[in-house]
């Protein structure tokens, strides 16, 4: 700033100088110029007069230092000079001056020297004897005028460029002080040169766009954040290196490490073969996945390579839990084997039967056991589909009744159904405790209470005994049915509400059922908002106990 | 410059972890070869022995090249020369491992007879070279300190394991090839333990720079 002033003003000062200094020494010169003319004019005429008086005595007595006289004859030859032997001086006749004062009585001219220090004037006048007489002066030429005011000059130009510096600087100071008070924070509150409002204008705009973007990607960070935070799903941003950008807390978790880790290259947290070709098939193809079990839940692991302007930017990892689907999976895979198994032995039950009949094998007296015998089976598909449907209403959660509803009249009407079955074993059935009034769908409620007294007299020793105690609580209602059975033991309790699960497996055609009692239970209880707990010792009984809630 | 040397200490880094994460890998499968007489799995253990070979040689040039291009000093140096250290020693754990598998073949999946011992000394062993990766990966010199300590629980194993296979030998439950056959086994599990201790020696130099035996 200071210096580009600074240039500016010593420029100025200089071409201001320079000019005036041209234009007041030509008008000058010009000037004394022809007041030397002049002068010589009226020399020369007081000396043309004086010589046609006197005759060459004339010029020889006045010999002046200033100016130079020469007399030419009329043919040109030189009569006379003041400043040098005429005899050695050749013919004049084409000097100009004296060509002009042959023609036309006067003549002048103006020579530079060949040096162009001097300049020499001539002014010639033609006496009455037709020869001439020449007078001339020499000066100085206008350029060494100039150059004999380099000095000076130089001296003005040193003083100019220190001024000017100093008054650069000055006036640097004072353009910028204002601008450097400038506050950029509130551009529009600064009241200084009105050149500078559209710049301050525009960076006001500037500034509220910027804030504007700022806000706006603070917040699509936060909400980012809120969500990745906030997901059950692991997720991992990494960049084309492979180091971590961005982990959330469910990562965190899966992977066992710390936020710190940021930064960090991936495979320090996690190096196991499958992620490791997993990472190396991303980069080829943009995309992989595949299962693996961690922290003893499966997961599934996607990972995708994100791509920007055909650049290579970086992979995400996401990584959701998938055991639920797994075993579910399992689940169904299991029940659709157990489903067709369990549906086809009755059925290759009957046609065996049937066929025997068919062939004629089967004797008369026989025929009834026989076909009794396809009843019985035929029955239990039956009753094992009613079970299956059943099953799938629950799956499916179809809308029920819910009504209050006492579990003690209901535990009594059960008793009353299995009464004939408890007399076979001489097992008997007792029913105690509270009304046990709950809001819940009877029929399921029913087929709960009729599946475990059903299982506790099935499994019961003959002389057992069967108690249901209903007891009420401040909130809830439990129901227990205790047996003196065969009991469970621990390892197959977790497993008896699973569908088509025996705990005798080479037994359950003998006591009857379905294998699916349990696992109705299991739902129906469920459906109910309740719990069921199993408390069993082998050999000495089983207490299965259900709490509900009373609303 | 020196962005670029940071750079490829990363990818030396990187190199060093997938190298562990192999022999680790490696002698799972070797493990689970010889628990399930699964040859077909025992054939895989070999080619994966030969991936660690290639991943150790582009260590050793790469430790060479920076060596020669950027003359580290101080904490880079020693990492250097404890990756040059450590490859030695994991390759020397893939080849054990290959070694084991081998035998797993030349059984031909005869499993009548009862390595429950050297299974237990094989899962401990793997946590042994589990840990010690891990300490190089989280420069964990604690963890590097537990993995020399673990060194004489299969010691121990192998002790045991040794005198089972007397026991087999004089009960004359096994042929005495077989019986060899598992001593080599559990002589390779008690060698690829060595190696994770010296993995972890050579941890704890890179980290503290101080090693036991200089």
């Amino acid at each position: 700033m200071t210096s580009r002033i600074f240039k500016s003003i010593l420029s100025a000062a200089v071409v201001v100088l320079i000019t005036s200094l041209v234009i007041i020494t030509g008008v000058l010169y010009q000037y004394f110029g022809n007041i030397q003319e002049n002068q010589l004019k009226d020399e020369l005429s007081f000396a043309a007069g004086a010589t046609e008086q006197l005759g060459i005595k004339y010029l020889e007595d006045c010999s002046s230092d200033n100016y130079r006289l020469t007399w030419v004859a009329s043919d040109g030859v030189v009569l006379f000079d003041s400043h040098a032997d005429a005899e050695t001086m050749e013919n004049h006749s084409d000097r100009e001056e004296i060509k002009e004062a042959f023609f036309y009585g006067s003549g002048s001219s103006v020579r530079q020297s060949s040096t162009l220090i001097e300049q020499t004037i001539y002014e010639a006048t033609r006496l009455g004897d037709g020869s001439v007489l020449r007078i001339s002066v020499s000066r100085a030429s206008a350029m060494v005028l100039v150059l004999g005011m380099i000095q000076p000059i130089a001296i003005v130009l040193l003083i100019a460029a220190v001024l000017s510096a100093v008054l650069a600087k000055h006036m640097a100071n004072r353009i910028v002080e204002p601008l450097n008070q400038l506050d950029l924070d509130k551009p529009m509150e600064n009241d200084v040169y009105e050149e500078l409002s559209p710049l301050l204008h525009r960076i006001h705009a500037q500034h509220m766009e910027i804030k504007k973007q700022m806000q706006t990607l603070k917040q699509k960070q936060d909400e980012f954040n809120q969500i990745t935070s906030n997901m059950k799903e692991a997720l991992v941003l990494l960049d084309s290196t492979g180091r971590i950008l961005s982990i959330n807390p469910a990562a965190r978790i899966l992977f066992h490490t710390v936020l710190s880790c940021i930064g960090e290259d991936f495979l320090k947290i996690e190096r196991k073969q499958n992620i490791r070709i997993a990472l190396e098939e991303v980069k080829k193809s943009g995309h992989s996945d595949f299962r693996d079990k961690k922290n003893g839940r499966d997961y599934q692991f996607d990972l995708s390579r994100v791509d920007s302007d055909n650049r290579d930017q970086g992979v995400v990892i996401l990584a959701f839990d998938i055991t639920e689907q797994v075993n579910a999976e399992n689940h169904r895979r299991q029940f659709t084997a157990n489903v067709s198994h369990e549906l086809k032995t009755p059925l290759q039950s009957i046609i065996g039967s049937a066929e025997l009949i068919e062939n004629g094998i089967v004797k008369e007296e026989d025929l009834p056991r026989f076909v009794g015998h396809i009843r019985k089976e035929a029955a239990r598909l039956v009753a094992l589909i009613d079970d299956i449907i059943r099953l799938s209403q629950l799956d499916e959660g179809t809308d029920m009744p819910f009504e209050d509803v006492s579990l003690r009249v209901l535990s009594e009407e059960v008793c009353e159904t299995l009464a004939d079955a408890a007399r076979l074993k001489n097992i008997s059935l007792e029913v105690t405790g509270d009304d046990g009034i709950v809001h819940g769908v009877p029929r399921l409620l029913y087929e709960v209470i009729y599946n475990l007294c059903d299982n506790a007299i099935k499994y019961n020793k003959t002389d057992g005994v069967v108690k249901i105690h209903v007891e009420e609580k401040t909130n809830t209602v439990s129901l227990s049915v205790q047996d003196t059975g065969i009991g469970i033991s621990s390892e197959h309790q977790e497993k008896i509400f699973e569908r088509f699960y025996r705990v005798d497996k080479s037994h359950s055609k003998q006591s009857g059922g379905t294998g699916l009692g349990l696992s109705i239970v299991k739902h129906a209880v469920q459906v109910h908002g309740g719990k069921i707990t199993i408390e069993s010792e082998l050999n000495k009984g089983t207490t299965m106990t259900i709490v509900l809630n009373k609303e | 410059m020196r962005n670029r040397f940071d750079e490829q200490l990363f990818e030396l880094n990187r190199e060093l972890i997938e190298m562990g994460a192999m022999c680790e890998e490696v002698i799972g499968l070797a493990m689970n070869a010889l628990k399930t007489g699964d040859i077909k799995l025992a054939k895989t253990v070999k080619e994966q022995g030969s991936s660690i070979d290639q991943i150790e040689r582009d260590i050793e040039s790469r430790c060479m090249k920076l060596l020669l291009h950027q003359q580290p000093v101080a904490k880079d140096l020693r990492l250097i020369s404890a990756a040059l250290k450590m490859i030695t020693d994991m390759e020397r754990i893939g080849d054990q491992a290959e070694d084991i598998a081998e035998i797993v073949v030349s059984l031909n999946g005869s499993a009548a007879y009862d390595h429950s011992l050297i299974d237990q000394m094989g899962f401990e062993v793997i946590r042994m070279v589990t840990n010690s990766v891990d300490a190089f990966v989280k420069k964990d010199v604690d963890l590097a300190q537990k993995v020399i300590e673990q060194d004489d629980a299969v010691d121990t194993y192998f002790l045991n394991a040794k005198r089972s296979i007397m026991g087999m030998i004089s009960e004359k439950s096994a042929d005495g090839e077989t019986a060899l056959d598992l001593l080599m086994i559990s002589k390779y599990l008690e060698r690829i333990g060595d190696h994770a201790t010296n993995i972890a020696e050579w941890v704890i130099y890179s980290v503290t720079g101080t090693h036991k035996g200089v």
